[in-house]
């Protein structure tokens, strides 16, 4: 029976790099839902654009957040 | 004096067992005892090698191991494990195992554990036996309490003949002191000499049952008296790849207590500094690649500290900050952390952590051991492996984004010796998916930031609906709305005056007239449905009372690109007559020329008028 190491899913060196790209994505995205938010009119708004926008946004935004947590030394 | 009536309470105690003796235990005979105690540290370890005889008629299967009562209570650990071969053969087997035993009818002073032996002895054979035990607290300090300037002077109390319940034919005893010890006094029975720092008595020959000689070596020693009272060591898992240890040290220095004042002036003095019964350094050995190495107490970080390491271990040489005499406290903190691959694996569907149970440091004597193993969240099915007795007990522990908490183990252990330093095994269920619990948690906090802005924007927070204001808001936000859409019909427009130069570009590549009219017709009819939908735009414009800054530039735009319009429309016509008659190029070029002056010049205010609008 032989015992084989466990490691982390993601190599723990990448974790840096990792969180710049994926927060860097995130703010992007996040300026352009603000920028929408910002020029469009009442009537113009549209609740589907929004919501894909803010979900994309926040899965990069917490995964960046994460990676970020990470390479830092708290090991969440 | 103190050491006389030591002595004399173990001659009464001689006395009560040759009094009290009871009938053979069994019929095991040691043919030879050999018995090594080593002090050179503040533990004393006593390394045994025992040959069993069964001289008796039936074969035993276990064997009795005795220590007088005051070694046995302060017994740290022991193994027993048996040997085959001699001299440079000689193999050490599995450990036995060995329990504390109460047998009935036996002198009270006495401390007796059972050995369960591999195979029972049977008549004739023998058995070569291994034993190891560490003692805590048996080197006493003698004098109790020293000043600054003493050396530090500990009584070994032991007896020269192996106290044992089977008779012995053979048996000699060897004291280590420390190197350069200064002896002060030993106990001179027959056969007895000192070679170097350590001391012989024997060899005996022919012993009884429970034969006792008490013997008391009082020397110098230069060993560190670090006992840690309380040590709580966590380890912490975590799946994203690390593990950390904290380590929380209350120490205490237990040999002779300082009577007096501590002068850090002679302290410090060279070249005769006074203070050699304190210690000032402590080593701890961690793992290799051991990382983000930290040493502090309460009141911050404690710089005086050293690392080396190299690939097969890491050396932390930390000096508290104080040094430490007799009866002095110290409490600090140590954490680092270590990679997670080399210490979680997987065997059977289960993952299992291999870690040291013990505190790294060495010579470090633990009163009071607690390690807590903080598993991820999510882990179930939680079991430990020791290779010794502990008492086990759960907890939850709430930590960085934590639903339900993670699962803890805590092992306690009393009177813990470096020797007790070994691996102990967790074995736990997880799967990877759990591990996606925390992005999502965070996911979701970014999202419900950004529903609350939606919901901001969207949402009407006036107090009135009827104040000017907010009327006025309400109209301004229709005047926008309507100025985009003009836009969008003024583009169009002006796509379809792309359209028609394209067009007129085809037919003098070509000559072909007949798709150049019908360019024009489709065009003409695009452009009037396009007027058609401008109108009631601008009307509406007109009616607004704010929009009056805007009306005029609209109306202006709409005005030239109708000049615009038309003029093209003539150009078209031109060139297409001119095509008609065969005219050659240069005569519609001429033709055309000052209606095309116009038409860039209409083209570039129009789209300057466009802009403008964009920028309210």
């Amino acid at each position: 029976m032989t015992a084989k190491p466990i490691a982390s899913p993601i190599p723990v060196a990448m974790y840096p790099t990792l969180s710049v790209f994926t927060l860097a994505i995130g703010l992007v995205i996040t300026a352009f839902f603000f920028i929408y938010e910002a020029t469009s009119s009442r009537k113009n708004r549209s609740l589907g654009m929004e919501l894909t926008t803010a979900a994309v946004a926040s899965v990069f935004l917490g995964f960046g957040s994460l990676f970020l947590l990470l390479a830092s030394g708290v090991y969440v | 004096m103190k050491n006389s009536s030591v002595v004399d309470l173990l001659l009464l105690l001689l006395l009560a067992i040759t009094v009290l003796t009871t009938p053979a235990f069994s019929d095991l005979v040691l043919s030879k005892v050999e018995r090594r105690i080593d002090v050179t540290s503040q533990i004393a370890r006593v390394t045994k090698t025992l040959k069993v005889v069964n001289s008796g008629s039936e074969s035993v299967s276990e064997f009795t191991l005795t220590f007088p009562k005051f070694l046995g209570n302060n017994l740290a650990y022991l193994t027993v494990s048996h040997s085959e071969g001699k001299g440079k053969a000689k193999r050490s087997l599995a450990n036995l195992s060995v329990e504390e035993a109460n047998p009935k009818g036996m002198p009270d002073s006495v401390s007796f554990y059972t050995v369960a032996l591999p195979k029972p002895l049977s008549k004739g054979d023998t058995l070569t036996l291994e034993v190891v035990a560490a003692f805590t607290n048996v080197l006493q300090p003698f004098p109790e309490k020293i000043s600054q300037r003493d050396i530090h002077l500990v009584m070994l109390q032991e007896s020269a003949q192996y106290l044992s319940p089977y008779a012995v034919e053979s048996q000699s005893l060897s004291v280590k002191l420390p190197h350069n010890a200064r002896i002060e006094s030993y106990t001179k029975l027959e056969n007895t000499k000192v070679q170097g720092s350590e001391i012989k008595y024997g060899p005996y020959k022919n012993l009884a049952q429970y034969s006792y000689a008490p013997i008391v070596v009082h020397f110098e020693s230069k060993a560190a008296f670090a006992v840690a009272e309380k040590l709580v060591r966590e380890i912490e898992v975590s799946h994203w790849g690390n593990v950390q240890v904290t380590e929380h040290y209350n120490l205490v220095h237990r040999g002779a207590q300082l009577k007096g004042e501590f002068s850090r002036l002679e302290y410090q003095d060279r070249p005769n500094p006074q203070g050699v019964s304190a210690f000032r350094h402590l080593l701890a050995r961690l793992p290799p690649r051991a990382h983000s190495i930290y040493y502090r107490d309460d009141i911050g970080n404690i710089s005086t500290s050293q690392m080396k390491s190299d690939s097969k271990k890491t050396e932390v040489l930390i000096e508290p900050r104080f040094p430490l005499f007799g009866g002095w406290k110290t409490f600090f903190t140590i954490g680092y952390g270590l990679p997670l691959s080399d210490f979680l694996f997987a065997s059977e569907g289960k993952r299992f952590l291999d870690i040291s149970f013990g505190s790294p440091m060495l010579d470090l004597v633990t009163e009071k051991l607690i390690v807590q193993v903080v598993l991820p969240e999510g882990s179930k099915d939680i079991s430990v492996t020791t290779p010794f007795a502990v008492k086990q007990s759960h907890e939850i522990k709430y930590s960085h984004l934590d639903i339900a908490g993670r699962p803890v183990v805590v092992l306690e252990k009393n009177n813990v010796v470096p020797d007790h330093n070994q691996n102990i095994q967790v074995y736990y269920k997880f799967s990877n998916i759990n591990l996606l619990s925390e992005p999502l948690m965070l996911i979701t906090g970014f999202f419900v930031l950004f529903i609350t802005c939606i919901i901001y924007t969207r949402a009407d927070f006036s107090i009135s609906k009827s104040s000017a204001a907010y009327l006025a808001k309400l109209q301004w936000d229709e005047v926008l709305a309507t100025v985009q859409e003009v836009q969008n019909i003024i583009q169009k427009c002006l796509a379809a005056h792309d359209k028609l130069e394209a067009s007129l570009r085809d037919l003098s590549r070509t000559g072909d007239i007949q798709t150049c009219k019908a360019a024009r017709k489709s065009t003409d009819s695009s452009l009037k449905d396009l007027s058609k939908e401008l109108r009631p735009l601008l009307a509406s414009l007109q009616s607004f009372p704010s929009a009056s800054q805007i009306s005029p530039k609209v109306e202006e735009l709409v005005a030239k690109e109708r000049e615009l319009q038309e003029k093209l429309m003539a150009k078209h016509t031109t060139v297409v007559e001119g095509y008609e008659k065969k005219s050659s190029g240069r005569d519609i070029e001429n033709r055309i020329a000052s209606q095309q002056q116009k038409i860039i010049a209409l083209r570039q205010e129009v789209e300057d008028l466009l802009e403008f609008i964009d920028e309210i």
